[in-house]
C-alpha cells in the first residue's frame, strides 16, 4: 500500500473546560463550525493531511476532555505527540491563568522537545474579552513559544494556527535528521514515538 | 553485564501502599506511603518477590502512571540490580523484600483494606495498608502465582502451599538440560520459562501471537527468520516432551460452554403493570416486574410511571397513598437545596472558589447538552433552565462529587421524560447513586471497571484481550465513554432509555453493563484483529461505533454470555467477584451460603423468577 504522506505529525489540544479545544479541530478539519456542540468525553481524534514546502504531512489531531477529573485519563495519551496546542478562551480570565498548569502538566507527561503553541480562541468576541491579546503575547514570551489569536467561529487564523505548528515540528525534525544521518537525499522517514523518560525507580536503578 | 546482575520485570505495581507492620530494621517507615510491587528475578533461586518501596519525596508525578495499571501487559522495564551489593546500605530508600517462597499464609482485613503476610511461625512479617482502595485484585494475582488454599475458619486467611519446591527444581533441571538453544536469547528463555510457570495463559499467548503473525501480510511480520525457527521449535519440543503426565493441561484450552440465545421479550404495558398492583397501589412481585423490564424495557409512555421506581424515587413496596406523601416531602426538600444557592449573594459566591467552578462547568455544559433535541434546542429554551437548576441543586445535595461532565448527558433523558424539575431531580439522584463511583475525584471507579472490563473479556476472548495488550490497548481506555456515561454518546435517545432501563434493574448479575460492553468488543474483534489495528485505529474504530450500535442484538449477546461464563466450568472467583455472584473459593457450608446470599440477590432472583418467566412472556 503506497503511503499517501512524507510525515505523520501527532497533535494534541489541551485547554481548560469549553475554551473551544473541539471547535478549533473542527474549523481545522472540516471547516466548519456548529454551535450546537458537545463537550468532549474521553478522547478522540481527527486526520487532516497538509502540503507544505511540497511535503504531505498527515496531522493526526487529538481532542480531550478539558476537566481536571478526567486527566489521569488524557494524559495517558501525551505520549509521542510532537506538538501541542494550548488553547485558552480570551472571554474567560481563569482559563488564561491555567495555562500554567497546563504547560506543568505538559512537562510532567509529554516528551521534554514537544513543540508548543498559545491559542487564544474566540477573539470574534471582542466585547466580552478579558484577556488582552499583550497578555497572551507576554505570556508566550515567558514560556518561550509563539502565540496567536483565533476564532473557530469566525474562521480566524485556525489554518495559520496548525501550520505554524506542522512547520515548526517539521524544520525540528529535519534538523535533527541532519544532525544524525548525513543527507543521502530522497530520505523518508517515520514519526517515531520520543523516548519516555523513566518512569520510576526501577527503572533508575540502571543508574547504579 | 556480570553474573552478578539480575534481569529483573515488574508484574504488578500498586500505588499508595502503606507499611503498617514491619521488622525491627524498618522501623522508620513505619507509616510511610510506597509502592508495592511483585517482580520476578529471571537467574535467581527465589524469583518472585513481593517488594515494597517508600514514595520518593523527589519522585515527580509521572508515578500518576504507575498508580494503578498493572495486569497483563508485561512492563519490560527490565533493570540491572547487583546482588553482590548490601542493598540496606546502598539503595535509599530503603526497599523491603518478601520471597514469595518465605510467605507462608496471608490474610486481608478491614473490608480488604490491609494486607498482611505470615511467615508460618504466627509471626507477621510485614502488614500493608492500601490507601486507593482495596487489595482484591492484589490477592487475585497472589492467588494465581501461589498454590494457596483458603483456611477453613477464616475466609480472609489463605495458606500458601510450598510441598512442589523439589518439583519444580527438578523441572528447573530438566530445562537446563534441554538446552534448547545454544544460547538462548533472553526472551526466548522467558517464553519457556512461562510455559513452565503459567501453562495456560502462555499458550494462549504463544497462539496469539501465532495468529497474529498469521494476520499481517509479510512485510508487517516483524519477526525474523531465525527468532521464528526458535519459536516453532520451543513450542514443538516442549509440547512433544511434556505431552503427558499433569502437564497435559497445556494442549488444553478451556471451552466456553456453547451459546444460548436469550431472545429479548415485549416491554412491559400499562395493562401489565397494572395488573401487577394491589387495591392500594402496591407492587407486590418487584421479582417478575424487574424481570420483564430486563427482558423487553418499559413501554414508552409507562416509563413517566416506573423510572420512578427503577431509580429508587418511589419504594417498590409503597402505597398509593405514600407516594403522595412521598412527593410532598421530597418537593419541599428540593426547594429547600434550591434555595440554599439561590439566595448566595454576589460576595459570597465570590468568596467561595469551590462552588463558583463547579457553576461555571454547568453553565457550560448545560448550553452544550443535547442541543439538537427539540426540547433543548434553541436560544432561552426554557427546558435549560430546568437542566441548570436541577445540577446547581445536586451540587448542594452532594458538594463533594459536585458537578462532573458527563453528568448533564445523564440527567438530560430523566428531564426530557419527566417534564418535571422535582421528579427529575430525584430520580437523578438515584441514577448518580447507582453510578456516581464513574465520577470518583481520582478516577478509582472507571479505573477498577476498566480492569474489570479486561478480565472479563479475557474470559470470553482472550485472544482479543492479547492483541489489545500489545497493541497498547490494554488499558481499554477506549471504552472510557461507554462507561462513563452508559453509552449515552453512542445510542439514539430511545435506544439509551431502553438501555438503562434494562440495566437499572440489576439483573442478571452486577456489572452487567460491563457484559454488554463484552458483547460490543467481540463483535468487532474480527475488525479489529483483521485489519491489524494500533492504538490509534482502535479508540477510531471504537468511537466510531457511534450511531452504529443495535441494542436489542448487543442484549441479547450479552445476556448469552453472561450464562457461558456461569456455567464455565473454570470460571475463577475473582469473575465471580466481578459479576456478584456466590465464590466458591470459599468452603461454606449451607448456613454461611444462606447468609451471604444478600451480597448476590439479584443474581438469585434471576434464577427463581426466569423458569417462572418462560411461559409468562410467551
Amino acid at each position: 500500500m503506497a503511503k499517501t504522506y512524507d510525515y505523520l505529525f501527532k497533535l494534541l489540544l489541551i485547554g481548560d473546560s469549553g475554551v473551544g479545544k473541539t471547535c478549533v479541530l473542527f474549523r481545522f478539519s472540516e471547516d466548519a463550525f456548529n454551535t450546537t456542540f458537545i463537550s468532549t468525553i474521553g478522547i478522540d481524534f481527527k486526520i487532516r493531511t497538509i502540503d507544505l514546502d511540497g511535503k504531505k504531512i498527515k496531522l493526526q489531531i487529538w481532542d480531550t476532555a478539558g476537566q481536571e477529573r478526567f486527566r489521569t485519563i488524557t494524559t495517558a495519551y501525551y505520549r509521542g505527540a510532537m506538538g501541542i496546542m494550548l488553547v485558552y478562551d480570551i472571554t474567560n480570565e481563569k482559563s488564561f491563568e491555567n495555562i500554567k498548569n497546563w504547560i506543568r502538566n505538559i512537562e510532567e507527561n509529554a516528551s521534554a522537545d514537544v513543540e508548543k503553541m498559545l491559542l487564544g480562541n474566540k477573539c470574534e468576541l471582542e466585547e466580552k474579552r478579558q484577556v488582552s491579546k499583550e497578555r497572551g503575547e507576554q505570556l508566550a514570551i515567558e514560556y518561550g513559544i509563539k502565540f496567536i489569536e483565533t476564532s473557530a467561529k469566525a474562521s480566524i487564523r485556525v489554518e495559520e494556527a496548525f501550520f505554524t505548528l506542522a512547520r515548526d515540528i517539521k524544520a525540528k525534525m529535519e534538523k535533527k535528521l541532519e544532525a544524525s544521518n548525513p543527507p543521502k537525499g530522497g530520505h523518508q522517514l517515520k514519526a517515531t514515538e520520543p523516548q519516555r523518560k523513566p518512569t520510576n525507580w526501577l527503572s533508575r536503578c540502571t543508574l547504579l | 553485564m556480570g553474573d552478578s546482575l539480575t534481569e529483573c520485570m515488574e508484574i504488578f505495581s500498586q500505588d499508595g501502599v502503606q507499611l503498617k507492620t514491619a521488622q525491627a530494621s524498618f522501623v522508620n517507615y513505619l507509616n510511610l506511603v510506597g509502592t508495592l510491587y511483585i517482580t520476578e528475578y529471571a537467574n535467581s533461586n527465589c524469583r518472585r518477590c513481593l517488594e515494597w518501596k517508600p514514595n520518593d519525596v523527589t519522585v515527580d508525578s509521572d508515578v500518576q502512571d504507575q498508580e494503578w495499571a498493572v495486569v497483563n501487559t508485561v512492563q519490560k522495564r527490565s533493570r540491572t540490580y547487583s546482588e553482590s551489593l548490601p542493598p540496606d546500605s546502598t539503595i535509599k530508600p530503603k526497599l523491603l523484600k518478601v520471597n514469595f517462597v518465605d510467605i507462608k499464609s496471608f490474610k486481608t482485613s478491614n473490608k480488604n483494606r490491609q494486607l498482611t503476610l505470615f511467615d508460618g511461625k504466627s509471626e507477621i512479617m510485614c502488614c500493608f495498608m492500601f490507601q486507593h482502595g482495596n487489595c482484591d485484585y492484589l490477592i487475585t494475582v497472589l492467588r494465581g502465582m501461589l498454590k494457596t488454599i483458603p483456611a477453613k475458619r477464616d475466609k480472609h486467611l489463605f495458606i500458601v502451599i510450598h510441598d512442589e519446591s523439589l518439583e519444580a527444581a527438578q523441572l528447573d533441571k530438566s530445562f537446563a538440560e534441554l538446552n534448547i538453544f545454544q544460547d538462548p536469547p533472553p526472551t526466548l528463555w522467558k517464553l519457556v520459562k512461562s510455559f513452565h510457570d503459567r501453562p495456560y495463559e502462555t499458550t494462549l499467548e504463544t497462539f496469539a501471537k501465532v495468529t497474529d503473525y498469521v494476520y499481517r501480510s509479510p512485510e508487517q511480520r516483524d519477526i525474523d527468520d531465525d527468532q521464528r525457527e526458535l519459536l516453532h521449535r520451543s513450542l514443538t519440543e516442549y509440547a512433544s516432551s511434556h505431552s503427558q503426565g499433569d502437564y497435559e493441561v497445556i494442549a488444553k484450552v478451556p471451552e466456553l460452554p456453547e451459546r444460548k440465545d436469550y431472545p429479548r421479550g415485549r416491554p412491559l404495558s400499562a395493562e401489565q403493570w397494572k395488573n401487577l398492583q394491589n387495591h392500594e397501589g402496591k407492587i407486590e412481585d418487584v421479582e417478575q416486574i424487574k424481570l420483564m423490564i430486563f427482558r423487553g424495557g418499559v413501554a414508552p409512555n409507562l416509563r413517566y410511571e416506573v423510572w420512578k421506581y427503577l431509580l429508587d424515587y418511589f419504594p417498590w413496596n409503597s402505597t398509593q397513598a405514600e407516594r403522595q406523601k412521598l412527593l410532598c416531602e421530597k418537593n419541599d426538600e428540593y426547594y429547600n437545596m434550591k434555595l440554599q444557592w439561590k439566595r448566595m449573594t454576589k460576595v459570597q459566591e465570590d468568596n467561595f472558589s469551590d462552588y463558583r467552578e463547579r457553576k461555571n462547568l454547568i453553565e457550560k455544559d448545560v448550553n452544550r447538552t443535547d442541543r439538537t433535541m427539540d426540547f433543548y434546542a434553541g436560544d432561552n429554551n426554557p427546558n435549560l433552565q430546568l437542566l441548570y437548576d436541577i445540577l446547581m441543586t445536586y451540587i448542594m445535595y452532594n458538594f463533594d462529587l459536585g458537578y462532573v461532565q458527563g453528568m448533564s448527558d445523564l440527567l438530560s433523558p430523566i428531564l426530557h421524560l419527566l417534564k418535571n424539575e422535582v421528579d427529575a431531580f430525584w430520580c437523578f439522584v438515584g441514577f448518580m447513586n447507582k453510578i456516581s463511583s464513574n465520577f470518583d475525584i481520582d478516577q478509582a471507579g472507571m479505573k477498577e471497571q476498566l480492569q474489570n472490563l479486561h478480565t472479563l473479556l479475557g474470559f470470553i476472548e482472550p485472544q482479543l484481550v492479547n492483541y489489545l495488550d500489545k497493541h497498547d490497548s490494554g488499558n481499554m481506555f477506549f471504552c472510557f465513554r461507554w462507561l462513563l456515561v452508559w453509552f449515552k454518546r453512542e445510542l439514539s435517545y430511545d435506544d439509551v432509555m431502553r438501555l438503562w432501563e434494562v440495566l437499572w434493574t440489576g439483573l442478571p448479575c452486577e456489572n452487567f453493563h460491563l457484559l454488554v460492553c463484552v458483547a460490543i468488543l467481540e463483535t468487532e474483534k474480527q475488525a479489529l484483529m483483521e485489519n491489524n489495528y494500533g492504538f490509534t485505529e482502535i479508540l477510531k474504530h471504537i468511537n466510531d461505533l457511534c450511531g452504529k450500535l443495535d441494542v436489542a442484538a448487543v442484549l441479547v449477546k450479552a445476556e448469552g454470555i453472561f450464562h457461558q461464563i456461569k456455567e464455565a466450568e473454570h470460571l475463577t472467583d475473582n469473575i465471580r467477584m466481578i459479576l456478584g455472584l456466590p465464590l466458591v473459593g470459599v468452603q461454606q457450608c449451607p448456613e454461611e451460603i444462606l447468609s451471604t446470599s444478600p451480597d448476590s440477590p439479584d443474581e438469585d432472583l434471576y434464577e427463581r423468577v426466569y423458569d417462572s418467566m418462560q411461559h409468562v412472556m410467551t
